[in-house]
């Protein structure tokens, strides 16, 4: 059934296929211990190892941590654990040597629609400020996102003085604004 | 011996003896013991340097704790390099001490050696006498260094100019190899030597 069996039997035409056969398990060997990798990481610049080689080796050199292979930075957050199919046993509990990192998973982006400028769910409103100018635009221009308190609902008292204030808030800014064109 | 460091010099060793260097005689590996803590490795050479026709040898010693630290390496054969200390065969190689990584292994480590005999930092040094001589007088440093290299390696170079030098101080009662190094040092001045010997 499988190529591997085949291979060691006796029809075997020459050398050649066990060659092959431990090139390819030589690719997967650990760069520190020269073994097969166990609960194998690879780092970013590629090198592959075993976790309890490389963490030996991370701590080793805590102040200069580079990879074995080329020297590149490397770090514990900066290595990304393999999961082979048939892999990980855990019947081989280390001691002192913290579990491989985990893998990073990141949820795709699902797009939703703009939130809204922040005109609340239904009135508009008009606010007027002075302040620092181009600091105070961004605060009042970019406020994204935070929804703004609703409007008090139609005729109540509330109501009507907000409408008084964001006239007369409207007038101000009008004002304002001529007496900065003129001036 | 920690495992890892045993089944590491093992994997390695066979490494070594398959390898292309081997074959071309480049680089040799010896086991001294059984429990693969002390090797003997042999380098020849690089070709048009000095150190043409020689065969180096070296002693290595793995620690416990390798591959997470290096191999204690000095040479044997006393050789005539800026980097290598003339006396104690202690060699200044910054892939032994600091810039070592755990991926290096002996194959490496010695292929590194002969390139040091190819490229000899002088900035850098281990023996201060023959750095000085590297730098000043290039010339003499050469012929000095094929003559430790014919004498102590096996190398090919036929010098019976210095050969007579020694000679003469030999004749004085001076041990050969004293009499070598003080010739030596002194950029084979044959009267600051016999001053410098009998001082």
């Amino acid at each position: 059934m499988s190529t591997a069996e085949e291979q060691p039997g006796p029809s075997k035409p020459s050398g050649s296929a066990t060659d092959e056969k431990e090139r390819d398990d030589r690719t997967f060997e650990c760069n520190i211990c020269l073994d097969t990798a166990k609960d194998a990481v690879v780092s970013m610049c590629g090198h592959l190892f075993c976790w309890p080689c490389l963490h030996k080796w991370l701590e080793t050199r805590p102040t200069r941590q580079v990879c074995p292979v080329c020297k590149a930075a490397i770090s514990k957050d900066k290595v990304i654990p393999l999961y082979g199919r048939g892999a990980t046993k855990q019947e081989d509990p280390r001691n002192n040597v913290p579990p491989r990192p985990a893998g990073q998973r990141t949820e795709p982006e699902t797009s939703t629609g703009f939130p809204g400028f922040g005109f609340g769910d239904g009135g508009f409103h008009m606010s007027f400020g002075i302040g620092a100018f181009p600091f105070g635009f961004f605060t009042s221009t970019f406020n994204f996102g935070e929804t703004r308190p609703s409007p008090a609902p139609r005729g109540t008292p509330q109501f009507e003085e907000e409408q008084f204030l964001s006239k007369v808030f409207l007038w101000v800014a009008l004002l304002f604004i001529c007496w900065l064109v003129l001036a | 011996m920690a495992n890892i460091a045993a089944q590491r010099i093992q994997r390695e060793f066979k490494e070594v003896i398959k390898s292309e260097e081997v074959a071309k005689c480049a680089i040799k590996v010896e086991l001294v013991n059984d429990s693969f803590t002390e090797l003997k490795g042999e380098i020849a050479g690089p070709p048009d340097t000095p150190y043409e026709g020689g065969n180096f040898v070296l002693e290595i010693k793995v620690p416990e704790t390798y591959p997470f630290n290096p191999p204690k390496v000095r040479f044997i054969t006393k050789i005539w390099h800026p980097n290598i200390s003339s006396v104690t065969g202690a060699i200044c190689l910054d892939i032994l001490k600091d810039q070592w990584a755990a991926a290096m292994t002996l194959r490496t480590v010695l292929l590194s050696l002969q390139a040091l005999l190819s490229a000899a930092e002088p900035d850098d040094p281990q023996d201060a006498v023959v750095a000085k001589q590297y730098k000043e007088q290039p010339d003499m440093f050469r012929q000095t260094a094929k003559h430790w290299t014919s004498v102590y390696a096996g190398g090919p170079a036929k010098m019976p100019e210095l050969d007579d030098k020694i000679r003469r101080l030999t004749d004085m009662g001076v041990e050969e190899h004293n009499a070598r190094v003080a010739l030596s040092s002194y950029n084979w001045d044959l009267e600051r030597a016999t001053e410098q010997l009998f001082s």
